[in-house]
């Protein structure tokens, strides 16, 4: 296309671009117009030209100089910019993070577009960079600048367009800067690893370097070569040869083949007892498919997204009930996978049609019921053919020490990391650290995993510190679940009030504004909290009082963190991108900063506070008369501890007005709770424990299961009451964005197996499915007299078996789905939490809008913008959780270094060559591997029955089965390969 | 313009004559002067627009989209748009009638095909702008030219979907589009045109002018593709302004007559037509 570009004024210049767009196997000649203006400024300091033209943006903003005058020398003294390619942001940004490097960045508008196509994440992380100017980064609209606009050339793939238009951007700086304009010459340094534009620039008599050669030029070069990424240094780490993995199907074969229905779409989830077998669920089927050995899973990681094509029928498996874990494969990992021999049946060439006959079988075998029992097992298998999107992220591990070469000379060499989450294979860096760096916990990033590689190539990002270290394995957990732990930025903070912990109500009372004008004042109720002790984010308060017609009055009242994180804001942004505070053991990372979350926000005892409340008229039964919403001024007289809240109700002689209406509420109370459990609600139980910490040393003490006192009920019945009000308003006003929280039925098969160990090893007993309310009588019935700990065992596999409960915008699915099988609720949302949860924050905003009170953001009317929010926070919340568990399990681990002891444990899973036991004292599951118990030889597993049998270690005859009690040694062992310190468990 | 019955005698009288004379001294198989634009839309895959000295003026836009071959009745679709009538009305539904069947008839399909399942599918979109005489000939050429402009995105994925399905990806340079002739494995890739014939007496004239079509005796339309007679071949009332007073019968022997006409005059037709888009400046002026 001739450059035929027509000028409309000065300044301004209209070209067009014509391209061909294929989505969807269409094809369609694009034309787009496109403006060029000459007033783009450099943004250099050093600048005397741009600075005397520049012109205010459409926000009357005037653009900010922030190239420095006196840049970053290099080791020979030249002071430089630097302009990077694509590649160089996508695969660095680690190093253009560091804080040792990388000043003075010139990012082009061609480079932040290509970035943001390819990875998101990255594009916001340069993006953050270049927002904190403290390492002045700028971006550069070279795409809009007269000047350094190019036009694609016959021919010319768009990635060699783009290259030459960062290298045409380069040329433009270097002539800009450097001819009549800065008193000191600035080096423009273009820094790409591409051959081809590395040779051209040169050509074109550019300063080009490598990323190596650019990071060999600085004067602390040393301290950063490690962190350099391998897959894009040069070619020479090859390791041919070493195994081969098949190809991944071309992008045309994925597209045509998910449409006609032979590939499938599906995120891979690894087993966690066998690493060599993930299954991927697809919507065709009801089973998911099972992938095994490393030639089928083809590189994928755990939780990428996967294409799959089904395997024929005469592969088709079991899901094997064998263990098998990394480390055990052993070091140089060549221990043969189980169906490589048969990969050859695979290799002959089948048609589509074939194809499709094979998924038809493999619908009905996962669905009809009348197959055989053998039949009925087998699962249709799969391998992968193509990832659609990878996984990848920061990853936290050590190196294995085996690994390791005995030599001292000083050349980067390769290392195994072993990584913390087991489902995820050994990692391959090139460092010349590894010597100092074993027994520490270290932050890798993969980078590739070609196909001739047996192992993924990766770089060392820091070092957290040692292993078992608390700082270091806390940090290390946060990575893992991907919370974002660092301090609030500038820009957040900036949201907050001036006054900061000064801020009160009185001096933000103005009656003229009409907002302030709408809030209700009820200072005269006796509002008090209750929470779990020391508590300093109180969200939630209640009252209640009886009427004179005889009903009560009963108030909720949550902070009204809204009026202080307003929409739009980059508080808000924040918030929504934690979405929620993540709880661990010793911390807590908060979601909103601290003066809002433990000040302003919470229901203090004795200061007046703003908050949203909920006020119900119920009558004697607690069935609602009536309810209104309204933004409230409260002033809570009292703090209450659950214990306390409940010695205070408990004590006879206390008749204050306070105690009454805390003794109405637990009354009240009560019966909420006993309607509800008469509808169906579910009392599952999870082995949750807690760990007190020494306050002194901060070490932890002991290890308690959780306790239940009636005043956790009482403030747990009232949320659920305020949440299920504040549902029904907001979906009656925002009938399709209103943001709810719904809980899915289990699908039966999730209880198969559960009920199959019933069948067999506990004589008439079942649970039943058709219904919450059936669910929950089953659970009750299910009683052994001669262990009461059964059932509360039988309800901890149970909740396993539950789906996830997860946040939607309502227009996703229709009434009848809002259903919470949980709660046995027909709807319900989150309201009670907004310090803590960003799903409430969205909730205020929204019954704020449906009362009147103000407008609703657009935000949260649009349908497509609250998808994005509610993936990222079920997410969050997920993450959180995780991260709270693993936290638990790391003291837990701790407490048991400490205290070796005899438990009772019960068999919950049961494999050929081992049992998973569960000590509920500790909330610890192990494994025990059949050669710790016993003669593996002598071994007879009966998978219909879930019964091992084999020769102990002092000869006699044993049988374990699942649900049975036994007695184990329980102790704390680290792993030394992982370095993760795990429960062993050896059986008396 | 409408002639009087004197007007009408003297011009039958003049074209019936053993020499003809046409009112504008072109000879009987001359056409009017024609002035060709083409690939001057700029969302369109091809165009071409054709104006004559009197004012008429046809528009032609073609469009591709990718389809199952085997879930389309045909891969080309016509339209024909005449400001003033209806789409459904005899005039524009003949029109359109005989350009499908033309382009049916006569066009190599073989190089819309992408992969065995999957082909392009060319939408022609003709919007008659104005016109004095009846307009089939000047749509066609229009056509031609459009087509002969047209350039389809390039496939860059497997073409042997055979076994297994492909979704067919395409280069997102447009300047790596081929045209339909170098898609097309023969050599040459000319579309077909119609030809219209006005019969007065002994005598056959091409291009009737809207004066002349008022003394026709009958009208003629002949295809011609790859440098032959094609179909359709029929005749028709070219009346457009008046109901064609003179009409009578149609000899074989005019037939006949008008197809070895065709046979030596076409071929010159084409190639002027050709010559036309090889001159075409990419100036991006229409005016």
């Amino acid at each position: 296309m001739a450059d035929d570009r027509k000028r409309l004024s000065t300044g301004l210049v209209v070209t067009s671009k014509v391209f061909v767009s294929s989505k969807n196997g269409g094809a369609t000649k694009i034309v787009r117009e496109h403006y060029l203006r000459d007033d783009i400024p450099c943004y250099s300091k050093c600048c005397n030209i741009c600075q005397l033209d520049v012109k205010p943006n459409a926000l009357g903003e005037i653009p900010e100089f922030v190239l420095s005058q006196e840049p970053n020398k290099l080791s020979n003294g030249h002071p430089h910019y630097v302009i990077i390619d694509t590649n160089i942001a996508l695969h660095a940004i680690d190093l253009l993070e560091s804080a040792e490097c990388f000043y003075d960045v010139i990012i082009t508008q061609t480079v932040l577009d290509e970035v943001k196509n390819v990875s998101f994440p990255i594009y916001s992380r340069l993006r953050a960079l270049v927002k904190a100017q403290e390492k002045r980064f700028v971006i550069y609209h070279n795409e809009f600048n007269e000047q350094t606009y190019i036009v694609r050339e016959k021919n010319e793939s768009i990635n060699d367009r783009n290259d030459r238009a960062i290298r045409k951007s380069v040329e433009w700086y270097n002539k800009h800067l450097n001819t009549n304009n800065s008193k000191t010459n600035v080096d423009i340094i273009f820094v790409t690893n591409d051959k081809d534009n590395y040779r051209k620039a040169k050509s074109d008599g550019l300063d080009a370097r490598t990323l190596t050669e650019y990071i060999d030029s600085l004067p602390n070069a040393e301290d950063l070569h490690d962190m350099i990424p391998q897959n894009i240094t040069s070619d020479e780490q090859d390791m041919p040869g070493e195994t081969s993995y098949p190809e991944y199907y071309s992008t045309a074969r994925i597209l045509g083949g998910i449409k006609n229905g032979t590939l499938y779409q599906g995120i891979l989830n690894i087993s966690t007892y066998n690493f060599l077998e993930g299954s991927v669920s697809v919507p065709a089927f009801k089973k998911p498919l099972l992938i095994l050995g490393s030639k089928n899973l083809n590189r994928a990681f755990n939780s990428d997204s996967v294409v799959v094509e089904l395997l024929p029928k005469e592969l088709w498996r079991e899901p094997s009930s064998t263990i098998v874990e990394e480390e055990n494969v052993g070091e140089e990992g060549n221990v043969d996978d189980e169906n490589e021999g048969e990969n050859q049946v695979s290799t002959k060439i089948i048609s589509d049609k074939e194809r499709q006959l094979l998924a038809q079988e493999a619908m009905r075998s996962t669905s009809s019921k009348e197959l055989q029992q053998q039949e009925k097992r087998l699962q249709p298998t799969a391998k992968v053919v193509a990832i659609m999107r990878r996984s990848w992220r920061y990853y936290v591990g050590q190196i294995s020490p085996s690994s390791v070469q005995d030599d001292s000379s000083n050349v980067a060499r390769n290392c195994f990391v072993i990584l913390m989450d087991k489902l995820l294979p050994r990692i391959r860096i090139k460092t010349r650290k590894a010597r100092e760096l074993l027994g520490k916990r270290i932050v890798v990033v993969v980078d590739s995993w070609s196909s001739n590689s047996k192992y993924p190539q990766g770089h060392f990002v820091r070092c957290l510190g040692d292993v078992e270290s608390a700082e270091a394995e806390t940090e290390a957990l946060l990575l893992e679940h991907d919370v974002e732990y660092r301090p609030f930025s500038k820009s957040v903070l900036s949201c907050l009030p001036e006054d900061g912990d000064n801020w009160t109500v009185e001096n933000n009372s103005n009656p003229e504004d009409p907002k302030f004008a709408k809030r209700v004042d009820l200072r005269d109720r006796l509002v008090c909290s209750i929470d779990p002790p020391n508590c300093v984010d109180i969200d939630d308060a209640l009252h209640a009082r009886k009427l004179p017609n005889g009903n009560y009055e009963v108030g909720v009242h949550i902070a009204d963190v809204t009026h202080f994180v307003r929409a739009n804001t980059a508080l808000d942004a924040e918030a929504a991108s934690r979405g929620t505070s993540v709880y661990l053991v010793e911390k807590r990372i908060d979601m909103l900063p601290m003066v809002l979350g433990t000040n302003l926000c919470s229901l203090k005892p004795y200061v007046d506070r703003f908050a949203f409340s909920v006020i119900w008229e119920v009558d004697e039964d607690a069935n609602i008369v009536k309810v209104d919403f309204m933004k409230s001024i409260i002033k809570s007289r009292k703090a209450f501890a659950y214990e306390e809240a409940q010695i205070r109700i408990d004590d006879k002689t206390q008749n204050d007005e306070l105690t009454q209406s805390m003794r109405i509420l637990l009354n009240l109370s009560k019966k909420l709770k006993s309607k509800r459990v008469k509808a169906g609600a579910l009392n599952l139980a999870s082995p949750e424990v807690k760990v007190h910490m020494d306050n002194e040393t901060s070490d932890p003490g002991e290890v308690e299961i959780k306790q239940l006192l009636e005043t956790n009920s009482l403030v747990e019945e009232f949320m659920l009451f305020a949440n299920i009000s504040v549902a029904r308003k907001i979906f009656d006003a925002y009938s399709q964005t209103a943001m709810l929280r719904r809980h899915a039925a289990p699908p039966a098969t999730n209880f198969e197996e559960l009920n199959n160990m019933l069948r067999a090893r506990k004589k008439g007993m079942a649970l039943s499915l058709e219904s919450s309310k059936a669910l929950a009588d089953s659970l009750d019935r299910c009683m052994d007299e001669k262990d009461p700990y059964f059932n509360t065992l039988l309800r901890i596999m149970s909740t396993r078996c539950m789906m996830a409960a997860e946040y939607f915008p309502s227009g996703s699915y229709g009434y009848p789905e809002f259903w919470h099988y949980g709660l046995a609720v027909d709807i319900y949302t989150h309201f009670t939490s907004p310090i803590r949860r960003y799903c409430d924050v969205v909730v205020h905003r929204q019954l704020a809008g449906a009362i009147g009170y103000e407008q609703l953001d657009l935000s949260h009317r649009d349908k497509n913008k609250m998808e994005i929010i509610v993936k990222n926070i079920n997410k969050r919340h997920r993450n959180a959780q995780f991260a709270g568990r693993a936290s638990i399990e790391y003291y837990v681990g701790q407490v048991m270094k400490n205290n070796e002891s005899k438990q009772e444990g019960y068999i919950i899973k049961c494999f050929n060559n081992g049992v998973v036991v569960l000590v509920p004292t500790f909330g610890v599951e192990g494994l025990i591997r059949l050669e710790h118990m016993g003669d593996a030889s002598t071994s007879i597993f009966d998978e219909d029955k879930f019964e091992l049998s084999f020769t102990d270690l002092k000869g006699n005859n044993r049988k374990l089965a699942v649900f049975d009690k036994v007695h184990v040694h329980v102790r704390s062992v680290k792993d030394d390969t992982s370095g993760k310190r795990k429960a062993q468990l050896v059986l008396v | 313009m409408i002639l009087s019955p004197a007007e009408r005698s003297y011009l039958y009288d003049s074209l019936a004559k053993d020499e003809l004379i046409r009112p504008d001294a072109r000879a009987d198989y001359q056409f009017r002067p024609i002035e060709v634009k083409t690939s001057f839309l700029p969302s369109s895959n091809g165009s071409a627009r054709v104006r004559l000295t009197d004012g008429s003026e046809i528009i032609t836009s073609i469009k591709s989209k990718v389809v199952l071959a085997a879930e389309e009745k045909s891969l080309i679709e016509c339209d024909i748009d005449i400001p003033g009538f209806r789409d459904d009305s005899n005039f524009v539904a003949n029109l359109k009638y005989n350009m499908t069947s033309l382009l049916n008839k006569s066009f190599p399909f073989e190089s819309l095909k992408l992969t065995s399942k999957y082909a392009f599918k060319l939408f022609i979109d003709c919007v008659v702008i104005s016109y004095s005489s009846f307009p089939l000939t000047f749509i066609s050429i229009a056509c031609y030219l459009a087509l002969k402009s047209t350039k389809l995105p390039k496939l860059i994925s497997d073409v042997n979907d055979e076994e297994t399905a492909e979704q067919p990806l395409f280069s997102d340079d447009w300047e790596n589009a081929q045209y339909l002739g170098d898609l097309n494995d023969s050599k040459s890739f000319n579309p077909p045109l119609i030809i219209v014939i006005g019969v007065v007496g002994k005598n056959l004239l091409f291009d009737p002018s809207a004066e002349e079509e008022q003394v026709l005796e009958n009208g003629i339309i002949i295809s011609w593709y790859n440098n032959d007679i094609s179909t359709p071949i029929h005749n028709l009332n070219f009346s457009v302004h008046s109901n064609m007073p003179n009409y009578k019968g149609l000899s074989q022997q005019m037939i006949m007559k008008s197809i070895l006409m065709a046979r030596k005059h076409c071929a010159n037709i084409v190639k002027a037509l050709d010559q036309a888009i090889e001159e075409q400046t990419d100036d991006g002026v229409i005016f």
